[in-house]
């Protein structure tokens, strides 16, 4: 494998049947494939739904097509979207992904700034996990979208929109990111000493900025009180993301660096820990107080009714067990890699309780009266919760092989893993 | 420039449904359960064992200050002329934050034109026309609804909330809504079926909000597109 210099930085020349051979890509091929199925499936009911209005059964009442949008009126369950939960497993996977993905760089760029050694030398190894998060994360998205109609929000931007800031954001965040990546593995090193603190402060900003408009897309949800009455949203979009990207970078570092960085893996691992229980502790503290802010409907739904159980087990996966297990400071490899995986799963638990528990509380009880219910054949809801559709949970798979396939590329041609040393 | 809003008697509604039925043929609403513009609600409840229910016909409030309108990533759901609250579905990104921030579910997914729609008031169909009445009123058989100007001191709507009381749903979110419900003059039908919690007004007691909200909001109502 030869390799090319730009900018200072060494590109592999990789052979194109390697890289699209290795095992790695056969597993992204695989949640690809399944990532595909998912978004066949969602634009065919998206965009070849048999809806039907009056008029087409005035103008055409012998059309086939008539005949299968009245049985899909009558016995189907009413298209993509549901009116109650418009928001759902897209919204919690985008969060999970771009959250944790920006988690791991705000996370690296402070240790870097506080001159942690072990961090600086793979840096560039985590700022690519953490982009190719951000990319995962921008697929479920646009699934999510009617993406036909994407220029819009360029043709007609609506600047005070939490949605619309998304979208300078990312545009100036992934080349920020990519920016930083580049500052960490180019041999450039009198440009990247002299631009290493103030990338690194505006890194941190933008981090911040970022956290903040997504803060923003909730809180402005007036009628969604989880959302609205959460203290201090920001804050716990962050903490919440440092505990998802603590574990997610331990699993990571074993997976990675475990060859590599031989006796320095353990110093590694003990860092992250530090990160971890910290970060868990100030996040159980946050859950445990935030819901004598939270507007008690919702706080009733989540702690006492219907959600109770996912929201302890999210409290016991995320936090509970891997404290527990990491507070000893082990430094055992498979106890580290137990806890970072329930880090991971009971963080996107988190994000579960947290999206779908916005959406529990009926909007029905307009009258003051108690939940209304729409239809004659319709039981009165007291909370509402819809399980994923299989097409949804597939494109949360795929959108882990877009992440594997973006930092696979990013690997394959600019060695991130690789220790360095300035 | 007018201002509109709609006074509803609930207490007359007996849940025919024709007002959904009237509104899926005048403008064309997709079929479905779950896709309507307006619908009845009802809630079922016995006091001492006996058991009442009560209807309320509802749809877009089309609220002075929509939440709706400020999510709107595309603008593709604006302020429009008449204090409408409309969306332009072309523009519809179906990102569905005007259905999640809307208070009342008044919002769902067309899923013949993929985009997000609701009640317009039968502006494009009836009254950019010159039709004074939406079709949920007129097809109404015990005269629930009354569509009118709030800006016309004379109008029939304006007449009607000076002699009745009336309050507004979900007053607390600050949406300011222009369904203004009627409270029953029978006292027990009222008890029975508004909070107890619930802000009643009166026509001078309304004016000065949605006055208020009005001149807010009036600069940026557009031209219905």
């Amino acid at each position: 494998m030869g390799n090319n210099k730009i900018a200072g930085v060494h590109i592999n020349q990789i052979k194109l049947k390697d890289f699209l051979l290795s095992k790695s890509m056969f597993l992204a091929y695989f949640l690809l494939a399944l990532g595909l199925w998912g978004l066949f499936d969602v634009f065919s009911q998206r965009y070849f739904f048999s809806a039907i209005n009056l008029h087409d059964i005035a103008l055409n009442p012998d059309s086939k097509e008539v005949v299968n949008g009245l049985k899909e009126a009558i016995t189907g369950d009413g298209g993509e979207v549901k009116r109650e939960a418009p928001w759902t497993l897209y919204i919690v996977n985008y969060m999970y992904m771009i959250y944790s993905g920006s988690g791991i760089i705000f996370l690296v760029a402070l240790a870097e700034l506080l001159n942690i050694d072990i961090i600086k030398k793979t840096a560039a190894g985590f700022m690519s996990l953490g982009l190719a998060m951000i990319f995962g994360g921008l697929f479920t998205i646009a699934v999510d979208l009617n993406i036909l109609h994407m220029h819009w929000m360029f043709l007609s931007p609506h600047f005070s929109a939490g949605m619309w800031l998304m979208l300078p954001l990312y545009m100036i965040y992934i080349p920020f990111v990519m920016f930083e990546i580049y500052l960490l593995i180019t041999d450039r090193y009198d440009i990247a000493k002299k631009l290493a603190v103030p990338i690194l402060l505006l890194s941190i900003v933008v981090d911040i900025i970022e956290y903040y408009i997504q803060a923003r897309l909730f809180d402005m949800n007036v009628a969604r009180h989880l959302w609205t009455t959460y203290p201090m949203l920001t804050v716990y979009f962050i903490i919440s993301s440092f505990v998802a990207s603590s574990g997610l970078m331990m699993l990571y570092s074993m997976i990675t660096y475990k060859d590599s960085l031989k006796a320095e893996l353990s110093d590694l691992l003990d860092f992250l820990v530090g990160i971890a229980l910290y970060t868990m502790v100030i996040l159980g503290a946050y859950e445990a107080t935030a819901y004598l802010f939270i507007d008690k409907a919702w706080g009733g739904v989540m702690l006492f009714g219907k959600f109770k159980y996912y929201f302890f087990a999210y409290i016991i996966t995320a936090v509970g067990i891997p404290f527990v297990i990491l507070f000893r400071r082990t430094h055992s490899i498979f106890w580290i890699t137990v806890a970072s995986i329930f880090i991971i799963c009971g963080a996107y638990l988190g994000r579960i309780m947290f999206v779908y528990g916005g959406n529990a509380f009926p909007m029905s009880d307009t009258f003051g009266t108690g939940f209304q219910k729409y239809a004659e054949y319709e039981p009165i809801k007291d909370y509402i919760f819809f399980s994923p559709h299989y097409s949804e949970v597939f494109i949360v798979l795929g959108s882990v092989g877009v992440v594997i396939v973006v930092y696979k590329i990013i690997e394959s041609l600019f060695s991130v893993t690789k220790i360095h040393n300035h | 420039m007018a201002n509109y809003a709609m006074a509803l008697n609930f207490q007359n509604c007996i849940d025919c449904r024709a007002c959904e039925s009237a509104c899926k043929d005048e403008n064309g609403v997709q079929l479905g359960a779950d896709k309507h513009r307006l619908w009845v609600g009802m809630t079922e409840e016995s006091i001492f064992g006996r058991p009442y229910v009560n209807f309320y016909p509802s749809q877009c409030n089309h609220c002075q200050d929509a939440p709706c309108v400020e999510v709107c990533p595309t603008g593709a759901s604006y302020f429009a002329d008449g204090g409408l609250v409309m969306v332009e579905q072309d523009k519809c990104i179906l990102c569905k934050g005007c259905m999640e921030a809307c208070p009342y579910n008044a919002r769902f997914v067309d899923d013949k034109v993929v985009a997000v729609d609701k009640c317009t008031f039968c502006y494009d169909t009836r009254i950019a026309r010159g039709e004074t009445t939406t079709a949920c009123q007129a097809t109404c058989p015990t005269k629930v609804r009354l569509f009118g100007d709030l800006d016309s001191e004379d109008g029939e709507l304006v007449k009607l909330l000076k002699e009745r009381r009336f309050f507004v749903l979900k007053e607390k979110e600050n949406t300011v809504p222009k369904l203004l419900y009627l409270v029953p003059e029978d006292e027990n039908t009222a008890i029975n079926s508004i909070g107890h919690d619930t802000k009643i007004y009166t026509w001078n007691e309304f004016k000065p909000l949605i006055e208020k909200a009005t001149a807010k909001r009036r600069p940026q109502w557009e031209t219905i597109k």
